[in-house]
């Protein structure tokens, strides 16, 4: 037989359908059947019985010089009666070789590899697997904290297990690398709330008020969020992403073959340095955010002395760490929770996607909410 | 290039990634139908070779023919139909994993032919037959061992019944039987249907059941140290670290040494 990749596009295929009394059909194939020239002759002979009446089909194979194996799918399809639902069909004419390889897939096989029916979804089952994975999720989370606190512990008492480097390749990665996105959004947020305030202040000639509300909104509230969205999103991500992969490859079960225990190699590290480095972006993202809203200040028209004595007057350094706390809180919420999703990461081409998506809208979600908590916490303390 | 019977030739080649040169001066030539085996202790660029073989990476110097085109110059459509004529395995296997091990092996059909669905179904069982997967058909690939990937892996190299098929390491991480059975099947390719093979491989029962000719890489001097018949290497070879790899020998006697091959 010839090698197929001599091949020219010309030495195409042929077949040839005659129609005979009674239901009877023969095709006939000729020439070299590939991967390339099949198609012609299947649509030739798919025209031709198209609305046919076939009771016995007869394909004549004796012409066919050579066959890989797409060609011989046509062969099987034409014998499985595909063209010609309900007919008796017989292939004859092969060569000896090409008799062997056709025999060497049978109906048989088709059938016993059909895909299996997809499971069947019943709500009252969902509802139950779905109530089950959500409380094995929260036992799992609770186990999780536990196991990072006493990460925490153990490498107090023993810093050198500590690994500051990768500390210090997070506080760049996730801190410094993370400044220009930080200022920029924080800036323009302040901006942004100022230049709305500015115009319904000004009916009542309260504009000097804007650097009242800036303040207190930027130092309380979005100052901390906007730094732990942020966060959530650059470095949360990334984490599960790290680790995900890291248990994708195995690498996590590698470590705990060496007595390693991933927590205290990989999770203390990332939780450590999102800690100590909140405060220095909350605290970053709240001069920003102050700065935007001096600015529309400053476009308006006031001296900057005043802006600043109106500020000074209405900021408490209270202010300032109760921001601050908010901050190390979310920062702690983060990275805990992208590093949890990461060593959570199932098995799967699409796993460390999921688990990156599922550690963003997690850490954002319990940021929200945290943040509602300590405005409550906060209201009840002043009473 | 006119010769027929090479299906493959290089001219010179230079391969390495960005500054570092990992081969250089290699000059070989593939007959049609042949089975080729390039040798050469791990990490000696066997893979880097093969990924230029193929026009994955575009080499420092040098040219590859394929079946009397110049890969490296090919572009557009005069590419895409040659990359047709060829199939390949990768080390890793690089099954997707987002598909069926059937999907997967249907896939080249896919995107190059017009057949109907259940013929390329079919197409892509008999290839799964043919290496032996026909039951984890509808699985996905990361629920299949590391040789049954390299298998399926395989199926759809041999997809669209490609004139020459390149297989990095195909019977690593095999047991002897189901790399005895492969061995097979590579023979019974080459011989029945032509198909010329580009293998790379450290199995020296394999290397003796399928080889008709190897090469031989060698680290140190970064380029072919040995080419022709792996029993008259074994034999003949003028070179004693060629000689004690056929022989599976241990290092010692050898001053001059490259990297153990694994
Ligand atoms: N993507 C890459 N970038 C840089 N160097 C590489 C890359 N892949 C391989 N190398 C280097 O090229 C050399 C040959 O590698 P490879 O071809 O994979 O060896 P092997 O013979 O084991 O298949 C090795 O030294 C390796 O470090
Ligand atoms: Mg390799």
């Amino acid at each position: 037989m010839k090698p197929p990749e001599t091949t020219p596009e010309s030495a195409a295929a042929t077949a040839e359908v005659r129609l005979e009394a009674g239901g009877r059909a023969v095709v006939v194939l000729r020439g070299r059947l590939d991967s390339l020239t099949a198609m012609g002759p299947w649509r030739q002979v798919e025209q031709r019985l198209h609305g046919v009446a076939v009771t016995a089909l007869e394909v004549d194979a004796g012409g066919i010089e050579y066959c890989d194996g797409s060609g011989m799918a046509l062969l099987h399809c034409l014998q499985m009666g595909f063209l010609t639902p309900g007919a008796t069909v017989t292939v004859r004419g092969l060569t000896p070789e090409l008799q062997r390889s056709f025999d060497n897939f049978s109906a048989a096989d088709y059938r016993a590899s059909v895909p299996p029916p997809p499971l069947r979804n019943h709500i009252p089952t969902d509802l139950g697997r779905g109530a089950r994975a959500m409380a094995r999720d929260f036992v799992e989370q609770v186990r999780f904290i536990g196991a990072v606190a006493q990460g925490l512990v153990g490498t107090l008492f023993r810093p050198r297990l500590m690994r500051w480097d990768e500390v210090m390749r997070v506080f760049e990665s996730a801190g410094a690398n993370a400044l220009p996105i930080v200022s920029l959004i924080s800036l323009l947020v302040g901006l942004v709330i100022a230049f709305e305030a500015a115009q319904p202040l000004a009916l009542f000639g309260a504009q000097i008020f804007i650097a009242d509300m800036i303040g207190l909104v930027m130092v309380r509230e979005l100052g901390p969020m906007m730094a732990a969205i942020i966060l959530a999103g650059r470095s949360g991500s990334a984490f599960a992403a790290e680790l995900g992969t890291m248990k994708v490859n195995e690498e996590l079960n590698a470590l705990q073959t060496m007595g390693l225990d991933p927590v205290r190699f990989l999770v203390v590290q990332r939780v450590v340095a999102s800690v100590l480095l909140t405060p220095l972006l909350t605290v970053y993202a709240m001069f920003m955010g102050v700065l935007g809203g001096v600015l529309v200040m400053l476009g308006i028209g006031f001296p900057l002395v005043a802006i600043y004595n109106e500020l000074v007057l209405r900021l408490t350094a209270g202010d300032v760490l109760i921001g601050t706390t908010k901050g190390v809180v979310f920062g702690l919420i983060v990275a805990a929770v992208g590093c949890l999703r990461g060593l959570q990461t199932q098995k799967g081409p699409s796993a460390v996607g999921a688990s990156t998506t599922r550690a963003v809208v997690s850490s954002i979600l319990l940021i929200i909410v945290t943040d509602a908590g300590f405005s409550i916490l906060l209201y009840v303390l002043r009473q | 290039m006119n010769d027929h019977d090479i299906a493959i030739a290089v001219k010179g080649l230079k391969v390495g990634y960005d500054h570092v040169v990992v081969l250089k001066d290699i000059s070989f030539e593939v007959r049609r139908g042949e089975v080729f085996v390039i040798l050469g202790g791990s990490g000696c660029g066997k893979s880097t070779l093969l990924k230029h073989l193929i026009g994955l990476f575009e080499p420092m110097a040098g040219e590859v023919w394929i079946e009397g085109v110049n890969l490296v110059a090919a572009e557009g459509e005069a590419r895409r139909r040659l990359l047709r004529r060829f199939g390949v395995m990768y080390q890793s296997g690089a099954l997707f994993g987002s598909l069926t091990v059937l999907e997967n092996v249907r896939l080249p059909l896919d995107i190059f032919t017009d057949l109907p669905e259940r013929a390329r179904n079919l197409v892509a069982l008999g290839k799964l037959k043919q290496v032996g997967l026909a039951a984890a058909a509808h699985q996905q690939p990361a629920e299949l061992s590391g040789g049954m990937q390299k298998r399926a892996a395989i199926a759809r190299a041999m997809a669209l019944d490609p004139g020459i098929l390149f297989l990095d390491e195909p019977s690593a991480g095999l047991d002897p039987v189901t790399s005895a059975g492969l061995d097979a099947l590579i023979n019974d390719l080459a011989e029945n249907m032509g198909i010329t093979f580009v293998i790379v491989t450290h199995e020296l029962p394999s290397i003796y059941a399928v080889a008709d000719r190897v090469i031989m890489l060698d680290q140190k001097t970064r380029t072919l140290i040995a080419e022709g018949r792996p029993e008259a290497l074994r034999d003949h070879s003028p070179n004693p670290w060629v000689r004690q790899f056929f022989k599976r020998e241990a290092e010692p006697s050898v001053t001059a040494t490259p990297t153990t091959p694994t």
